[in-house]
């Protein structure tokens, strides 16, 4: 309010602000924090007149009076408007988040139909310039590809031209008249018909090759070149960001993440409320063909299980009612791991008619799927198993013909179910909206026994976790071509109690177990047949509009039956959460379809309105592993540094963290050569932007390297002498280089399944242990699940410590195991999280009684230190170093920091005592506080 | 959500004796000055928006103590004050706006610097600050009309009529569109049973 206050701008004529003219030119440049509240504060300041100028000469009269007043009028006016504006925002700023649209601050139709009006008078207000495609004037280079277009045209138009004149000769006094098409048809199709009395050959299909993928439009042709795109694509160029066009991931181009914030939207889409939908088609299949006995003896030779192949365990799998998931091992000596594969067999359609023998020989097909990363591992260890293999077997590379999406979360079977509408017209609740059937009617026989696995599959709305259904279900059945139900409606979910009943005996009684049809994806003809009958949209849309209104167009003969097939997958942890808490175990549906059927079905997927409102979400790659991480699952290939996929994943990782700590400045990125790492050592324990497992299991370099270690990657340049540094320095000097092949895995390391680790984990640390002869047990990798169980959060590339042994360092020891006992995660929460502690004791006792002091300072003195205090235990030494995290953050499904890494098991293995069960120190690459924590085999 | 809530005062200033005022009648027009126009006269120069917020920080301190002046200290701001037409919109926290108003309706004097005795008026206490300007305006306007009224009449007068019914009538209408005190009801749940003066 200061008298003299010059009236605030009443309109902004300057775009720029200028630049402060006070300033002197010795004064110290520090960066003034920006004042957001500047431009409402400026806004709302009144313009004022002081006396002295509003009556000049200091006289009192009438017109003076009536000025200083009008001047006061004038001055409130406008700035009620000018707080109004500022307040004010304009219609596309208020939708909400997932409705805005860039494009929306000049095209009044991106505004939602409500703000519609409003937003057309803004524009008009504020003379925005609007733009339509039409009347844009083209840029140079699209004016050139418009000219060539024109060019084109001019030339195809001309030779159609010459085609017609040429055919038949038109004799016409009017001269050159449009030729009628009605005379044309029946010329054209003469010849036509002639072909096709000509059987063609069908071609034989090519086994043991690789699949190319399909040729791809030639507008697309060119961005295809060296990858290939999943069938939604285009979905998703628009909607998330994409793997750069340089740097595709197993050749392909996937989706990395939404362009959307989607963090915790991806969270409470999959436990709480909606759904998140992936296009998984980049994951590979392949078709192995052949005796029972003969496949069966394959996936031995790979590593699989005995018992879970032939036992009773593997009937129902066996019989093609389930699903296997197994991690295969490579034939030969070191039996390196290669992936987990999802194994399903093909249902026989004469099962029961058929002998024993006749059994026994008959071929049948097994479906494999692999993460592409391990694809041709997989497939050349397949192909050298098929040589031998007596009687022969057939190898199939199925992998541009079957495409696959993963649908997780509450509303995922409601989405689903909207989406995939069976091919036989059935009474189901989808199609007339009656009761659904039951368990008893569909056992019972009353329908049709072809239709009991679409019966089945309809009776299903209502049901909110797939993980509920029998473990690893399958389901097989053809659907429609979802288009013609698009948009897709609300599905009627089950109301009452019965209608509830019914689903739970439904999901009881499970009646697909004993009436599951052949699967027709397992057919090549069925596939294709599908994929060539699938209508133009065109056509859709035509007999969409011969509907009646509100109905959807009717079936038809002729129309695509498009084979899918259906499985789901279950959380293999039983006890995930925080303790005390029973976290969702949300299982997810798996949809495998013929490559070029499943665009349609995630358009349907997509714009389904759910039930519970919004629709489901889409995830891209980073969605994916933190589902499986607040699943608790480790995701292949990161989590498997063991395998050769899982090491080269570590390594492109590595090179990434490199690059971005190589980009800030010297002050600004953590001096790995200065961390603590407790011990007064310090220097980061290998190189600090990667699990170092070169170091870790190969130990420190020879001389007393483990300073200078960082230091060497600091100088980029300098490679030193190779043969001291080892593999580190080899693998600093490629990285240099651009982007190449990961250096070759470590020449023992390798992954042990979770059973065999825990078998060695509980041998008594006295008995000799046997193992397989191939298996070097100093390079033997374990996957484990992380929890902290005071405070942090571990990040990717922590630190995984041993407790100290009690012989070489029992104080260490003893500090770290008196975090334990009090100071637990279980504590803490039950006493109110972080803040419970009573930090703020008195020094002095200020008007307290001697007793409570005294109290308070015993109760401090019992409390365990924490970190940052000078009793806080230091990180132990590397000789107890005994693995990375691959993948750490916060778990928004536990409710705190959890992380997935690997151990050596042999560093593990017989240092338990009694009530430590593995406990861990974990420290973050570059810092040097450490955490104590606990750790599980998964 | 809880938004914090305030009252806004609009005041006036009044200077009941002329021979403090900062100006002089103009010397042309002599003793015709209208009364309307005497009556609302413009403060001095050195009283701005940080002086009134003394005066009132001192009256509530001298009437309700260190009470007082700690519940009004927070939200007590002065948004407006314009020492040409004596005019000020005062904001403070909606359940102590009474402190407030009874410490400027006690005021007698303005403090040191100019130091003159005074009426002030709250004449409007609104929710929001968008009412006190439009209130404000609303007076304006009339006081405009009140003045450029007078003085024609004046003018008339000296010409050697009597004063029309005309203008009598705008006059009385004048008065009853000046009531001072104009105060927002409160809302039925925003009752509170603070003995806050």
């Amino acid at each position: 309010m200061a008298p003299l206050r010059p009236p605030p701008p009443l309109n902004n004529s300057k775009k720029r602000k200028e630049a402060p003219t006070n300033s002197q030119p010795n004064a110290p440049k520090r960066h003034k924090p920006t004042d957001h509240g500047q431009k409402t504060r400026d806004a709302r300041t009144l313009s004022t007149q002081t006396t002295s100028k509003a009556f000049k000469n200091g006289e009192l009269d009438v017109s003076a009076f009536v000025k200083s007043r009008a001047f006061e009028i004038t001055a409130l006016e406008e700035g009620m408007a000018r707080s109004k504006k500022a307040l004010n925002r304009r219609a596309f700023q208020q939708v909400p988040k997932e409705l805005r649209r860039r494009t929306a601050s000049h095209n009044v139709k991106r505004v939602p139909k409500r703000l519609r009006e409003r937003g057309k008078r803004e524009m008009a207000d504020d003379n925005t310039p609007t733009v339509t495609a039409r009347r844009r004037k083209p840029t140079a280079h699209m004016r050139l590809r418009l000219e060539t277009v024109k060019k084109l045209r001019a030339l195809g138009a001309k030779r159609n031209a010459g085609k017609d004149r040429v055919k038949p000769p038109v004799a016409d006094p009017n001269g050159a008249a449009p030729k009628n098409p009605a005379d044309s048809a029946p010329d054209q199709q003469q010849p036509v018909k002639t072909l096709a009395a000509i059987k063609a050959r069908t071609p034989k299909v090519k086994q043991s090759l690789l699949a190319t993928p399909p040729l791809p439009k030639a507008k697309f042709r060119k961005r295809q070149i060296h990858k290939s795109w999943l069938p939604t694509h285009l979905f998703h160029a628009k909607r998330a960001r994409m793997t750069a066009p340089s740097a595709s991931l197993w050749r392909f181009s996937i989706p990395l993440t939404p362009t959307a914030k989607s963090y915790r939207p991806t969270h409470r889409a999959s436990h709480a409320r909606g759904a998140v939908a992936w296009d998984m088609s980049y994951i590979s299949t392949l078709q192995v063909e052949g005796r029972e006995a003969s496949l069966i003896g394959m996936l031995k030779a790979l590593g699989v299980d005995e018992e879970e192949l032939v036992g009773r365990q593997g009937g129902k799998w066996r019989q093609g009612r389930r699903v296997l998931e197994k991690f295969v091992f490579e034939r030969e000596a070191p039996h390196d791991p290669i992936a987990p594969v999802t194994m399903m067999w093909c249902r026989d359609p004469a099962e029961q008619s058929a002998g024993t023998v006749e059994m026994e020989k008959r071929k049948r097909k097994l479906l494999l799927r692999v993460h592409p990363s391990a694809f041709y591992q997989l497939w050349e260890e397949l192909l050298r198993l098929a040589k031998v293999a007596k009687p022969a077997v057939s190898v199939e590379d199925l992998r541009f013909e079957i495409g696959s999406l993963e649908i997780t979360g509450p509303g995922g079977t409601e989405a689903l179910l909207s989406a995939l509408w069976p091919s036989h017209p059935i009474p189901g609740p989808l199609a007339k909206g009656d009761t659904a059937p039951t368990a008893m009617d569909i056992d019972s026989g009353s329908s049709n026994k072809n239709t009991v696995v679409e019966e089945t599959w309809s009776a299903l709305a209502g049901l909110t976790n797939p993980a509920v259904l029998p473990k690893n279900a399958l389901l097989s059945f053809n659907v429609q071509d979802p288009r013609l139900h698009h948009p897709p409606r609300t599905i009627k979910l089950p109301r009452t109690e019965t209608e509830q009943h019914k689903l739970l005996e439904l999901i009881a009684s499970w009646p697909v177990d004993t009436v599951q049809q052949h699967p027709e994806l397992f057919d090549r003809k069925a596939r294709q047949a599908a994929s060539a009958k699938m209508p133009s949209q065109k056509a859709v849309n035509r007999r969409k509009g011969l509907a009646a209104p509100g109905e959807y167009p009717e079936p038809l003969p002729n129309d695509p039956q498009i084979p899918v097939l259906l499985y789901t997958t279950a959380p293999t942890n039983p006890d995930r959460g925080a303790p005390g808490r029973q976290s969702p175990k949300a299982g997810s549906w798996t949809l495998l379809v013929p490559w070029k059927c499943l665009q349609p079905i995630w358009y349907s997927l997509m714009y389904y309105p759910l039930s519970t409102g919004q629709q489901p979400r889409f995830g891209g790659l980073d969605q994916y592993r933190q589902s499986s991480f607040e699943a608790g699952k480790a995701w292949f290939p990161g989590d498997y540094p063991g395998t050769k996929a899982g090491w080269e994943w570590e390594y492109a990782e590595r090179r990434k963290r490199e690059a971005e700590w190589r980009k800030r400045p010297k002050g600004k990125r953590v001096n790995y050569k200065k961390v603590e790492v407790g011990e007064g050592g310090r220097g980061e324990v290998g190189v600090g932007w990667g699990c170092d497992w070169e170091r870790l299991v190969g130990g420190p370099p020879v001389s007393h390297e483990g300073v200078e270690a960082a230091a060497d990657a600091e100088k980029s340049g300098k490679s030193g002498d190779k043969s001291a540094k080892g593999v580190k320095t080899k693998a600093q000097e490629e990285s240099q280089e651009p982007p190449q092949q990961a250096p070759p895995k470590l020449p023992h390391l390798t992954q042990l399944p979770a059973r065999q680790a825990l078998a060695l984990l509980a041998t008594p640390p006295t008995t000799t242990i046997k193992l397989p002869p191939h298996i070097h047990l100093p390079s033997a990798l374990i996957t484990i699940r992380l929890t902290l169980l005071t405070r942090g959060v571990p990040q990717p590339c922590a630190r995984i410590y041993r407790l100290p042994s009690s012989t070489a360092n029992p104080e260490l020891r003893r500090q770290w195991l008196a975090l334990l006992s009090s100071n637990t995660r279980n504590h803490t929460q039950k006493h109110g999280g972080k803040h419970a502690h009573p930090r703020n004791l008195p020094k002095t006792g200020h008007g307290l009684p001697q007793h409570v002091v005294q109290q308070r300072l015993a109760q401090s003195l019992l409390e365990p230190a924490r970190a940052g205090e000078e009793t806080y235990p230091a990180c132990p030494g590397e000789e107890d170093l005994v693995g990375f995290v691959t993948t750490g953050s916060y778990d928004l499904a536990a409710g705190f920091g959890t992380g997935i890494g690997s151990l050596l098991v042999e560093r593990v293995m017989g240092r338990e005592e009694a009530g430590e069960r593995h406990l861990c120190v974990v420290r973050n690459s570059g810092t040097g506080v450490a955490r104590l924590g606990r750790w599980e085999v998964i | 959500m809880v938004r914090i809530k305030h009252r806004y005062l609009l005041v006036n200033i009044l200077y009941p004796d002329a021979k403090y005022s900062p100006l002089r009648p103009a010397a042309t027009a002599g003793d015709d000055i209208p009364y309307t126009v005497q009556f609302r006269r413009p403060s001095p120069d050195q009283m701005n928006g940080g002086l009134l917020m003394r005066l009132i920080r001192d009256g509530v301190v001298e009437l309700f103590g260190d009470y007082g002046s700690g519940k009004i200290a927070g939200s007590l701001q002065v948004k407006y004050f314009s020492s040409a037409t004596s005019t000020a919109i005062i904001r403070v926290s909606r359940e102590h706006y009474r402190l407030v108003w009874s410490a400027l309706t006690l005021t007698t004097r303005l403090p040191r610097p100019v130091d003159q005795p005074c009426v002030i008026q709250v004449v409007r206490v609104s929710g929001t600050i968008r009412k006190a300007e439009e209130e404000a305006i609303r007076r304006a306007r009339l006081s405009i009309r009140r003045a450029e009224a007078a003085a024609k009449s004046s003018s008339v007068s000296i010409a050697g009529t009597i004063p029309t019914a005309s203008t009598a009538a705008a006059a009385g209408d004048d008065d009853f569109d000046m009531i001072n005190g104009i105060e927002d009801p409160d809302e039925l749940g925003d009752l509170d049973d603070d003995d806050d003066g």
